[in-house]
This record gives structure tokens, C-alpha cells and sequence, in this order.
């Protein structure tokens, strides 16, 4: 990918994450504003519903005051007007006064039942306070054209036996006022109904009452009657004409208002919101008891929620300003961060691969601590800690045919380079170590490849043992690496021959060295990362300090957490200059060996034939062997080594035989080993020496001896060895 | 290892001193040439001071008893130590040589 897509990308990444980010906010702030707007709507609907009520309660209450006064009033009056039945004339004192002591009362009869007196078949004196002068004022309501008994107020009364509120009515007469009756029917002494007593008020007041009601600036109040009359209402031309079931059906949404008058004429209290003019309205009702009316209030959509919208809207705007503010502010920081972020992705990449590299690089080493738990004659830990995230320290380690093969190395250089290095030569040590026995072997081997593949000048420097963990001989060979301490019943170097490190001369030989290891003594094995730790005042760890977290007992992760303590308190927050590596290795074999190792190596030159015999001396020396023995297993030894160095190699080339001598207490081993072509001497033929001199062939007595000295000659081929191995009962 | 060649009349006196080993053998064989070419007489093997003989060293013996057989001659071998008497019982030797 180019920098520049690289780039690109990245711009719409941002710019995705940045509209993502945006549409988030915007969707939580219209989710949040919405939420308000929906609880503040019900709350502002609820409290609108509260104010219509109790403005209607209030109103209802006044209104059925005045209702209370004159059916109060009237019923007072009942017995008077019984008593006056028997004097006519009188009657007319009675509603004088019933209108004259109630001055919501502005007109009264006492109409008789036609009949009730024989000579008069009406009679009705109505007193009245004049609309014009104000004066109270009397007539007859018994004429012809009125007929006051085919009146409501007069019939409903007698009918129900029971006072009645008459439907309101506009009175003509008097001044276009509205007016309702209240009729009660008058009983006289012995009980026969014998006329009725009604009082006329005026609604006047209502029109005041009820019209003022205003709730909201838009709102206003209607109040009907018992047959769905306007009695009182924003237009006054409605009054009293056509009932509201008549005016709901006229309307285009004929079923909202239907339902609307229906619930008003059945006296529900309640509410609905209808439309009116394309406007949505609310409209609430309430029915006033005894009189049959219903009040309603009427309140415009808009006045309820006007505010609350404009709120809404203005909260919106500032909502979208904001964001877009979030946008323009979000783009230039994304801008700003571009270069930075090209910059620090490279860097990132190249950390992560690193660690991935670092993770790779700890694969390669054991870290299973303690490795061997189920082996008790071995304790050994070992820790890396490379000073950059990849270093080129290594250790390694494993058992085979109880023999502990393990090294510590220490690249030259740090950091990515030594760490490719590190990882080849713990490869060439692995394949090198698992066919060789000898340390000096395998530093030959890894020093002539490494030398061969090192076009960088770098060089590793190596400790390499292998430990026989049954007999606790060791034999290691150390290329130039730090001298490890050997800790016995004191701490001291391990004595070692330098060498040259690896990789860096290709046939500079190096020399192998023994020792034997006793039960509880340990080896500690470092790279210069730790001699060389540094503080920050620029002293070095050293090897005083090594050797005084050595001198307590410990085990052997013990003593690498103790080291690592040490180095750590030392250094204090100085960085750490190099790799650090440590390998503790204890011994731990009580087991008194019974059989011991020796071994030697020879090329395939017939003039180390001496050293052989040397070697066999020792041997025999060591075992106490008798001269006649010793001599034939000198002879049988080397014997069995000229074969290998006069046929194995071809002329001219170099070899090595490698023999190793195994000394149990009732025999001894001898293994022959070589690189040369396969050749198995035990199947040679059996020389005849019962011929005569004459016929007796020149060779083949070598191989005879052989085997008549030794009790057993066994051979093998394996990985391209041939392996001879001889034993001599003792 | 050290080889001294004696010749008195028809009697050859080889002294082995040392270990006849096989790289010894490979001197030795050179030196005891001359004893090959003139084998028709009494050749005498001193093994006194030979601490030690391997298979290559027996050759020697053997390529001296073969000239010598072949030229009518007679090979004594002197002195041999019980360890080397060994190895030539092993061999069959004993009786390819008149031991004294």
C-alpha cells in the first residue's frame, strides 16, 4: 500500500469514525430531547386537563350555588302557597316576595291546576321585575294565547311530582335574556295537587361565569343544556339554537364530534381533542348536577404545547449548531493527528512485529522451570532477559541417554541482528548436539557452519557442556565465552580454556575439558549482561556481588530470582545495557556412581596410535588391571581404531574415531565411533590359524583379535556412524 | 621402537626393543627388509625387550617365516614375554615358529 492510499484511508477512517461519532451524538440528543419532550408533553397535557377541570369545578360550584338559593327559596315557600290556595288573592304576595327577597329570582307564579277553583278555570298571577324600568311589576299568565297549562314548566312538575329545572330559553318578552324555571307543584291540605309554583332566574350571570373562563389565551368555555342547547359560547348567534348532537353532525369528522356530544349529553366527565378548522383542540366536560347541563372548556392544541415547541425547536437548533461545531472540530483534529499517525503506525508495526519476533525468540528457548520435575538428581533454571524487545542471548538445554546437553551463548550485538544470529546458532546447536556426545564436537561443527554463513563479521561466544547425570562427569568446551563458577564447598571459576568464539576462524581448533561433578555442587552460568549490569553511576554489577547472591543456599530458582533482585536493586532505574542470561545447574546425584567415563578422540592419523595406548593405560591404571589384560585390551583396541583410520576415510581426507570407555565394576565397555564409509568388522570372516605358515594369508588377524580378546563386538550404523562396541568382562 | 639387525655368518639376530605397534610396524617393516632378501639361514627373533606386538607386528613375524620357509631357513623367536606368548597361542603362532 502507498503512502498515499495509506493516507487516503486513513482520512476516511477518520472521517468514518468522526460521522460515526457525530450520528451517535445526534442520535443520543434527539433520543434524550425527544424522552424530555415526551415526558414534559404529558406532564404540560396532565396539567393542562388539572387547570380545565378545577376551573370547571370551581364553575360548577358557583353555578349550583345559585341553583341551591332558588330551589332553597322556592321550597320555602311551598307551604305558604298550600296555605294560600284557599285565599287566591293572596297569592300574589307570595311571588312578589319570592321575587323581591332573591335577587337572582326575576319572575314567579303560582299557576293552579285547571279545575281547581270552579268558577276560574286559570289562574296564574306572575310577578316580575319590569326588564325595561326595573320596577317589580305583576300580571296574569292565565290568557288565552299562553295557555300556561300546555307549558313544560307546568306539566313536568305535576307529571313527576317533584320540583323540575325547565330547559333554558331565551325570554323574548323581556329582552332576549336567558332564563330557566324552577317549577315545584303545590299540594293543598288534603293533598291533591293544586298548582305550581315556579321561579324564573336569569342566566345573565352565567354568560359573565362561564364566558370570562379563560384557561389559556386561545382557550373558551361552552356550557349546554340538558337538551345539547349552547347556552353559553364564543358566538352568540349559536345560543340556544339547534343542540349540539344537530351541530356535530353537520361536521366533516362527523364521528369525533359525534362521540364528542354524546359523551356531553350522557353528563361523562372527560376529555377528547378533536379537530376544529384543520386545528387540533382539546376539549373537556364536565356535566353540573340536578340541572342536566354540561360544561365544557375548550383549549386549542397550540396554546397547550405552543411553549413547549418552541422550546423543543430551540433546543434542536442549538442541538444541530453544536454538532455541526463537533464535525468541523473533529476534521481538523484528524487533520492535525494525520502525519502524527502515519508516523506513530509505523512505529506501532514495527513494535508489534518485534514482539511477535520476541515471543517467536522465547519459543525457541525451555522455559518450564524446574525442566526436569521428574528427575531428582537435577535442578536447574535458567532466565533471559534481552535489554531491547529481541536479543542475542541464548541458553539451551535437554537430556539425552542421561547426559545433559546444554550451552549459554551471547551474540555480538544487539537488538534484531543478533537476535537472527541467536536463533541459528540454537538451531545448529540442537542439530549438532543430537548426535555428537562430545562439547568439543559440537563447537567444532557450529564454529565451521557458522563461519561459513557469517558475512556480517559477528561472532557468538559459547559454553557448551554435556553433564553425564549418572556419573556426574562433565566434559565442556567453552568458545570464548564468560567463565562460568563452579560452586562446591566454595565458589570459584570454572577452570576453562578460552578458545576463540564461534564464527570467526575456521579451522582453529578447540579444546575440550573434564571434570566430575559431586553430589550438591552446582554450576552458574552467565552472559556479560550480568558482570556488566550497570547503575547509573557507571559501576558494573561485577563478579563480587555474583558471587555473594551464590554464597547463600538456594534452590536453583532461587538463586536466578535472588540474581535478578540483586541486579535490579543495583542498576535502580538505570536502562539495561545488554541481554542478561543465567543458567543454574545443581546436581543433585547421591547415588555413588558405579561406573565410570572416559573417552578420546583421534583423527585418522596411524601416529595417534600412542595416545591410545595412553588412554588404555589410564585405564588400566585407574582399574588396577593386570599387565597381560591391559595389554590385550590395548591390543584389541587398537586393533579395532587402525581398521577404522587406514579404511573408514578416504585417502587424503581427515576423520576423526572417537573412543569412549565405559568402566563398570565387573566390565568394560569400549564404543568406537566414526564418520567413515559403513563397514561392519564382525562380519569379516573368521581367520583360519591352524594353516601353515606357507598358507597363512598376510592380513586379517586385526579383526580376529578382536574379537577373541573381547567377550562380546557388537556393531552399528546409525546416523551415518558406524558405532563398534566391544565388552571385556573383568 | 627400536630395531637392531645382527648378522654373524648365517645367523641374523633382530632385537625388537619397545612396543611393536602398528605405526612402529610401518618403520620396522622397512628395516627388516634386508633380512627378507637373505633368509636361507638361521634368523633369530629377540623379543626380550618387546613390551608389546599387535597384528601388524605378528605380519612382520610371519612375512620373516614365510622367507624364510621359502628360502630354506630357519626363524627362532627368543625370549617372548608370557603376555606376547599369549597373543601367539591366540593367533596360532606357537606353532608356526619355534619358540625358545
Amino acid at each position: 500500500m502507498s503512502k498515499g492510499q495509506e493516507s487516503s484511508n486513513f482520512i476516511k477512517q477518520s472521517a468514518k469514525a468522526g460521522l460515526l461519532l457525530i450520528v451517535v451524538a445526534a442520535v443520543t440528543l434527539e433520543a434524550t430531547a425527544l424522552i424530555q419532550y415526551f415526558f414534559s408533553q404529558r406532564g404540560i397535557k396532565e396539567e393542562a386537563s388539572m387547570r380545565a377541570q378545577s376551573e370547571m369545578e370551581v364553575t360548577k360550584l358557583k353555578i349550583i350555588d345559585v341553583i341551591d338559593q332558588t330551589e332553597t327559596a322556592v321550597r320555602n315557600c311551598i307551604w305558604i302557597a298550600s296555605w294560600c290556595l284557599e285565599f287566591p288573592d293572596s297569592m300574589k304576595a307570595v311571588t312578589n316576595r319570592l321575587v323581591k327577597d332573591n335577587p337572582v329570582i326575576v319572575g314567579s307564579t303560582i299557576a293552579v291546576v285547571p279545575g281547581y277553583y270552579e268558577d276560574t278555570p286559570l289562574f296564574a298571577p306572575y310577578s316580575f321585575i319590569d326588564a325595561e324600568t326595573g320596577e317589580m311589576s305583576l300580571t296574569s299568565l292565565a290568557t288565552e294565547e299562553y295557555n300556561y297549562p300546555g307549558q313544560e314548566w307546568f306539566k313536568l312538575p305535576l307529571k313527576r311530582d317533584a320540583g323540575v329545572w325547565s330547559e333554558p330559553y331565551m325570554d323574548e318578552g323581556g329582552g332576549n335574556i336567558l332564563m330557566t324555571t324552577y317549577s315545584v307543584p303545590i299540594k293543598d291540605v288534603s293533598g291533591r295537587t293544586a298548582a305550581v309554583l315556579t321561579a324564573d332566574i336569569s342566566l345573565d350571570w352565567l354568560t359573565n361565569l362561564v364566558g370570562k373562563l379563560k384557561v389559556y389565551p386561545g382557550a373558551f368555555s361552552l356550557l349546554f343544556s340538558g337538551s345539547g342547547r349552547l347556552m353559553v359560547g364564543a358566538d352568540d348567534s349559536l345560543i340556544m339554537r339547534g343542540t349540539i348532537a344537530d351541530f356535530a353532525a353537520r361536521q366533516k369528522d362527523s364521528t369525533s364530534y359525534g362521540m364528542l356530544s354524546r359523551a356531553i349529553m350522557g353528563g361523562e366527565t372527560g376529555s377528547k381533542s378533536i379537530k376544529v378548522g384543520g386545528d387540533l383542540t382539546h376539549v373537556y366536560y364536565s356535566p353540573i348536577e340536578r340541572t342536566g347541563w354540561s360544561m365544557s372548556i375548550v383549549i386549542p392544541d397550540s396554546d397547550v404545547f405552543g411553549r413547549i415547541r418552541r422550546v423543543g425547536v430551540v433546543v434542536g437548533l442549538l442541538q444541530l449548531l453544536g454538532l455541526m461545531m463537533l464535525a468541523l472540530i473533529l476534521r481538523a483534529v484528524a487533520k492535525n493527528q494525520m502525519k502524527y499517525k502515519e508516523l506513530s503506525d509505523k512505529k506501532e508495526k514495527m513494535e508489534s512485529e518485534l514482539h511477535i519476533a520476541r515471543g517467536i525468540q522465547m519459543s525457541m528457548l525451555p522455559k518450564t522451570f524446574p525442566p526436569f520435575p521428574e528427575r531428582h538428581d537435577i535442578d536447574m533454571s535458567a532466565d533471559l532477559v534481552p535489554a531491547k524487545e529481541v536479543g542475542g542471548d541464548l541458553y539451551d538445554y535437554f537430556i539425552r541417554d542421561e547426559k545433559l546437553f546444554f550451552c549459554v551463548g551471547d551474540v555480538s550485538g544487539k537488538g534484531v541482528p543478533a537476535s537472527l544470529v541467536m536463533a541459528v546458532t540454537r538451531s545448529l546447536f540442537r542439530s549438532v548436539s543430537a548426535h555428537e556426545q562430545s562439547p568439543q564436537h559440537i563447537i567444532t561443527a557450529m564454529n565451521s557452519s557458522m563461519y561459513d554463513m557469517n558475512e556480517n563479521d559477528m561472532f557468538v561466544t559459547l559454553f557448551c557442556g554435556v553433564l553425564n547425570l549418572t556419573t556426574g562427569h562433565m566434559r565442556y568446551c567453552n568458545a570464548g565465552h564468560n567463565v562460568p563458577f563452579i560452586l562446591t564447598d566454595h565458589i570459584a571459576p570454572l577452570p576453562v580454556i578460552p578458545n576463540l568464539p564461534l564464527g570467526i576462524s575456521p579451522d582453529m581448533p578447540f579444546e575440550e575439558q573434564e571434570i566430575d561433578l559431586h553430589f550438591d555442587d552446582a554450576l552458574f552460568l552467565y552472559t556479560d549482561g550480568l558482570t556488566e549490569a550497570e547503575n547509573s553511576n557507571h559501576e558494573l554489577f561485577g563478579e563480587d556481588r555474583l558471587k555473594a547472591v551464590l554464597s547463600t543456599r538456594r534452590s536453583a530458582i532461587g538463586h536466578l530470582r535472588a540474581m535478578q533482585d540483586a541486579v535490579a536493586k543495583f542498576v535502580g532505574s538505570a536502562d539495561p545495557s545488554d541481554d542478561l542470561t543465567m543458567l543454574f545447574i545443581h546436581y543433585l546425584n547421591e547415588t555413588k556412581p558405579d561406573n565410570m567415563e572416559r573417552h578420546i578422540v583421534l583423527h585418522n592419523d596411524i601416529q595417534q596410535i600412542p595416545q591410545l595406548a595412553e588412554f588404555i593405560e589410564t585405564i588400566a591404571d585407574e582399574k588396577q588391571l593386570e599387565q597381560g589384560l591391559a595389554m590385550s585390551l590395548n591390543l584389541a583396541l587398537e586393533e579395532a581404531v587402525t581398521n577404522v583410520i587406514m579404511y573408514a576415510y578416504p585417502e587424503g581426507a581427515d576423520g576423526l574415531v572417537e573412543v569412549e570407555a565405559i568402566l563398570k565394576p565387573k566390565e568394560l565397555e569400549f564404543i568406537i565411533t566414526d564418520s567413515g564409509k559403513p563397514f561392519d568388522p564382525t562380519a569379516a570372516p573368521e581367520a583360519d590359524t591352524t594353516l601353515s605358515a606357507e598358507n597363512r594369508p598376510i592380513g586379517g588377524l586385526g579383526i580376529y583379535l578382536v574379537r577373541n580378546i573381547m567377550d562380546s563386538v557388537k556393531y552399528k550404523r546409525n546416523d551415518g556412524k558406524n558405532i563398534l562396541s566391544m565388552t571385556k568382562i573383568i | 621402537m627400536e630395531v637392531i639387525i645382527n648378522k654373524q655368518d648365517s645367523t641374523t639376530t633382530v632385537r625388537f626393543i619397545g612396543r611393536l605397534d602398528t605405526p612402529a610396524s610401518l618403520e620396522v617393516a622397512k628395516e627388516v627388509e634386508p633380512v627378507l632378501q637373505d633368509a636361507s639361514g638361521t634368523i633369530i627373533l629377540d623379543c626380550s625387550e618387546m613390551a608389546y606386538i599387535s597384528s601388524s607386528g605378528l605380519r612382520i613375524f610371519l612375512s620373516i617365516r614365510k622367507a624364510s620357509i621359502a628360502q630354506g631357513g630357519h626363524v627362532i623367536v627368543k625370549s617372548i614375554s608370557n603376555d606376547i606368548r599369549q597373543v601367539f597361542m591366540m593367533t596360532g603362532f606357537l606353532n608356526l615358529f619355534v619358540i625358545e
